[in-house]
């Protein structure tokens, strides 16, 4: 402790933006221990790739026809079953339980009473939430290929040991993906901070996803944010090879739009909003 | 109410919640090294007050200056020289108090070994690895101090920080905040709705009833104010037979009973010259005495008669 018994009236240094940013990210990384988001981040990607090891290991024989390489077709199915669905149901409870951490605690009017800019705060969560979501779609796509290595040890049968994943189509189908949960992510962030509680960002994510799912075949269903995992598996193509069009599509331009509103809608609310 | 540079300073503060006044004119004045208590109801402006003085929220009007430089303008250079604790204390449940502390340390970026220290100071060290939600209430309440106290901070603004704490919790805090301004040199600003709590340990005092700061000064003002309201309380066969005999000296008390009296006290020689008259008078004395009231009184009189003041 200080023995300074009188205290100094000059004007502290302010610490630097970036020494700000970091020091928001190392105490949010702290508080990620032990959480459901984390968790969630760790293990949501098991789910589909798990439902697809079924199917293929109890049904794959007639999925296959004999002589053709797997791998595309095990590859798409999976993709399907997350984007359509789960994918976005993840991106609702990501956003949710992440700032959840912080509503729960009643955590907002400690830190915003500490030095670090309302900007770094917001930041860094959304650096997190950003990382989370990379993080839960790599070892989404880890565990799908190591899946079929497994199909391929476990059921010879089906030929994945003799073929090859092409990496390159997987790795862009994966920016095309993540690309296009950026604007679910922008929007939720926005709303769970905006209601500082699980209940309505829930309900608002639970109503969009309904939404994007009922207008699939509406010709302005690339406006939904909620819709563009499910419209950028349009990229997927080839039977017997895996080909994925590295083009953007329109989805993930207004996914990337509706990231950018959002974000710069929210960043306006925590100016204008008392920050208890 | 002092010449030498204040710590904490606000002028013509106000803040409303939508179109409801909240504060009006408060101009607060904290000198350095003092325990500024900061008294009021439940409900009187305190916490907004103190939410003020963190840049939480903004003011509709007025000026706050900590260190003599305006808050608004250097929120998160000021805010490096501040610990705070408003109303139950911010913790993580599913971390550690260590943790908690540790998430605290890194935001304000002082070094690691000041989370051992600040766990010391406020006597958690043995139960720092429990989760916080196992804390008890003045368990969390001292952690939350532990997390104002991890910059070394110049000033502390503590809200209600003995809620929840046992008698013998109140006491350490007590001691904790009296050796931090008198071996430290810090400043304290601290709320309360019990000024019982505030005249133990206060050097100031600051009092606020809806909205409004109706009385500021150093402790010993406040005692002069309450000294001036005593009573002199008279016990007789006959309390109004008595007015009547001695409209002189009795005309102004109150009828509190059939057979007492009481009447504001002037000096010792009123109630001696009284008691002379009464005996003249053939009336009897039961019991006759300057009472005190106590601070308490004082301050809800303040409270409730703010319009006046």
């Amino acid at each position: 402790m200080s023995t300074a018994l009188a205290p100094s009236f000059a004007l502290p240094a302010a610490p630097g933006l970036l020494t700000q940013l970091h020091r928001c990210l190392t105490a949010d990384y702290q508080k990620l221990r032990r959480t459901v988001a984390l968790w969630l981040a760790v293990g949501g990607g098991a789910l589909p790739v798990l439902l697809n090891f079924c199917i293929f290991y109890s049904k794959g024989q007639y999925i296959i026809k004999p002589g053709q390489n797997p791998w595309p077709q095990y590859v798409s199915m999976s993709w399907q079953t997350s984007s359509i669905l789960l994918l976005p149901l993840f991106m609702v409870l990501l956003t949710g339980l992440l700032t959840n951490v912080e509503h729960r605690a009643s955590g907002w009017k400690h830190v915003h009473a500490l030095p670090v800019g309302r900007w770094a705060v917001y930041s860094s969560k959304l650096l997190i939430l950003l990382q989370l979501t990379l993080l839960a779609e790599t070892l989404y796509v880890v565990l799908l290929l190591g899946a079929g290595g497994l199909l391929g040890w476990l059921r010879p049968g089906l030929g994945f040991q003799a073929n090859h994943p092409d990496l390159l189509p997987v790795a862009t189908m994966l920016g095309h993906t993540f690309i296009a949960t950026l604007g679910m992510l922008g929007v939720q962030y926005v709303a769970a901070l905006w209601w500082r509680g699980m209940v309505g960002p829930l309900g608002l994510g639970i109503a969009g996803i309904v939404t994007g799912l009922t207008l699939l075949r509406w010709e302005h269903i690339d406006l939904i944010p909620y819709a563009a995992t499910t419209r950028v598996l349009g990229a997927l193509g080839g039977k017997g090879t895996l080909t994925v069009n590295p083009h953007m599509m329109p989805a993930e331009w207004y996914s990337l739009a509706w990231f950018a509103g959002s974000l710069l809608l929210g960043y306006w609310l925590l100016r204008m909003r008392r920050a208890d | 109410m002092t010449t030498t540079p204040l710590l904490l300073e606000t002028q013509g503060l106000h803040f409303r919640f939508g179109k409801r006044a909240i504060l009006q004119d408060i101009n607060l004045q904290v000198a350095p090294g003092s325990i500024y208590g900061f008294l009021g109801p439940n409900g009187a402006g305190k916490s907004t007050t103190m939410r003020l003085l963190l840049g939480l929220l903004r003011p509709a009007a007025g000026r706050i200056q900590l260190f003599g430089h305006d808050l608004a303008q250097h929120r998160v250079a000021l805010l490096s020289r501040v610990g705070a604790l408003i109303e139950n204390p911010s913790l993580y449940d599913h971390l550690t108090g260590r943790e908690n502390v540790d998430v605290t340390r890194r935001l304000h970026g002082v070094s690691p070994a000041r989370t051992a220290e600040v766990l010391e100071i406020v006597g958690l060290t043995n139960s720092a690895n429990r989760p916080a939600k196992e804390y008890s209430l003045g368990m969390r309440q001292r952690l939350g101090l532990a997390l104002a106290l991890l910059p070394d901070p110049d000033l502390l603004l503590l809200d209600e920080p003995t809620n929840g704490l046992d008698p013998n919790g109140i006491m350490e805090m007590r001691g904790l905040l009296q050796r931090l301004r008198q071996e430290h040199g810090k400043t304290i600003l601290l709320s309360s709705h019990l000024i019982s709590e505030i005249e133990k340990v206060a050097t100031h005092v600051g009092v606020i009833q809806q909205g409004r700061l109706v009385f500021q000064g150093r402790l010993p003002e406040l005692q002069q104010l309450h000294a001036g309201r005593a009573q002199v309380m008279l016990e007789t066969a006959s309390a109004d037979t008595c007015r009547n005999l001695l409209p002189h000296l009795l005309g102004g008390a109150m009828l509190t009973g059939a057979s007492t009296l009481q009447l504001p006290f002037t000096s010792q020689n009123q109630v001696a010259t009284l008691a002379e008259a009464l005996v003249a008078a053939g009336q009897p004395i039961y019991s006759l005495r300057a009472e005190q009231p106590s601070l308490e009184d004082t301050f809800l009189h303040l409270t409730e008669t703010s319009a006046a003041l």
